[in-house]
């Protein structure tokens, strides 16, 4: 054990007593299968086509899968954005009044919080490195039939006009309007990621 | 103000106000210390989730907050080499004089241009409002500086080459 730099070793990393459980950070959810996102997504996009848009989102959002694997969850984010940019600016406002004063509103607004977040995040993931790309890219190019999101968000970077980014922005100040800020702080504070 | 640059200015300030909420908290690790958290980062249940802001795969801020300080990461928009050179030498010449700024990070976090370090002991002796407006006022203005500086720049290069290449005329 006579490594010249003994001093450097961080002693209290070996003390169990200091050793903090991953799992009191990440509250524990039943895991969701893949299959239940996607039929969720399916059935959104009916929703969306038959030109119920704010049935879509309210769906949505109130059927988040917290416990769902990485692939699941980008599924999710896809079928979100791909809801979120089918509504139109006039729309935004009413719609979002109206999820904030239904019952358990709050909750709804701050999952859509997550998302917006996660959007904007996503990009920077996939741009970053590579394998951000290859992951992103297989877990949109897997699930047949979610065409309209891929097209939106997926071909937006290499555009460069970041299009993508500006429907999630002016949905991010609408939010701010109806929610407050409280609703940003509860998306920093919430373990429950999305 | 540019049409895209007007929202993403006001998603940084909202999500700034929001982040910084900080009090003072003395380090649980070692006794008597009192660390910004983020930076320490030993204590995983004090930190909070991250938030990036992006107004395209060029420009994004990341927002990392903790219980006593925030970390800002800024990106500035690069299009070419020579912008490249530019905001590195701009923030170099920015870093270098960090104790000036109070808030800012002397190294930048990685895939970022410039970060700010925030602690709860900036916000007890500045306000909050007026520490966000600083933010957002540089966002601002390093847009412009830059390319001021490349527009300079190419009048200097383009006399240069003028005097250096009329004897040979």
């Amino acid at each position: 054990m006579a490594t010249g730099n003994w001093r450097l070793i961080d002693v209290d990393a070996l003390d169990p007593e200091n050793a903090f459980p991953a799992e009191l950070l990440t509250p524990q959810f039943a895991p969701v299968p893949l299959a239940d996102i996607q039929a969720l997504a399916n059935h959104c996009r009916q929703s969306l086509q038959r030109g119920e848009q704010e049935e879509a989102l309210l769906t949505a959002l109130k059927n988040v899968p917290y416990g769902g694997d990485d692939q699941g969850k980008e599924l999710h984010l896809a079928t979100i954005l791909e809801i979120l940019s089918s509504i139109k600016q006039a729309e935004m406002t009413p719609i979002l009044a109206r999820i904030y004063s239904s019952p358990n509103g709050t909750e709804l607004l701050d999952a859509l919080m997550k998302y917006l977040y996660k959007g904007m995040a996503r990009h920077n993931a996939s741009n970053n490195g590579t394998p951000g790309v290859s992951v992103h890219a297989t877990g949109a190019s897997s699930v047949s039939g979610f065409g309209g999101a891929t097209r939106e968000f997926g071909v937006a970077p290499s555009r460069g006009d970041g299009g993508g980014m500006s429907v999630l922005l002016s949905w991010h100040e609408k939010v701010v309007d109806v929610a407050g800020t409280g609703a940003i702080v509860r998306v920093m504070t919430d373990r429950r990621t999305v | 103000m540019s049409q895209s640059l007007r929202p993403y200015l006001k998603c940084v300030r909202s999500s700034l106000t929001a982040a910084i909420s900080l009090s003072d908290f003395a380090s649980q690790i070692a006794e008597r210390h009192n660390v910004p958290e983020i930076e320490a980062a030993k204590s995983p249940e004090v930190l909070l989730n991250p938030l990036t802001i992006s107004r395209n795969e060029h420009e994004r801020v990341l927002i990392e907050p903790s219980v006593n300080s925030i970390r800002v990461s800024i990106k500035i928009k690069q299009a070419d080499e020579i912008e490249n050179i530019l905001v590195h030498k701009f923030t170099r010449f920015l870093t270098q004089r960090a104790e000036n700024f109070f808030i800012l990070r002397r190294k930048p976090v990685k895939g970022y241009d410039i970060s700010f370090l925030i602690t709860n002991f900036h916000t007890e002796q500045m306000l909050k409002h007026k520490l966000v407006d600083f933010i957002i006022h540089f966002m601002e203005e390093v847009d412009k500086e830059i390319s001021e500086m490349k527009l300079f720049l190419n009048a200097r290069a383009r006399f240069v080459a003028e005097a250096f290449l009329t004897p040979f005329d």
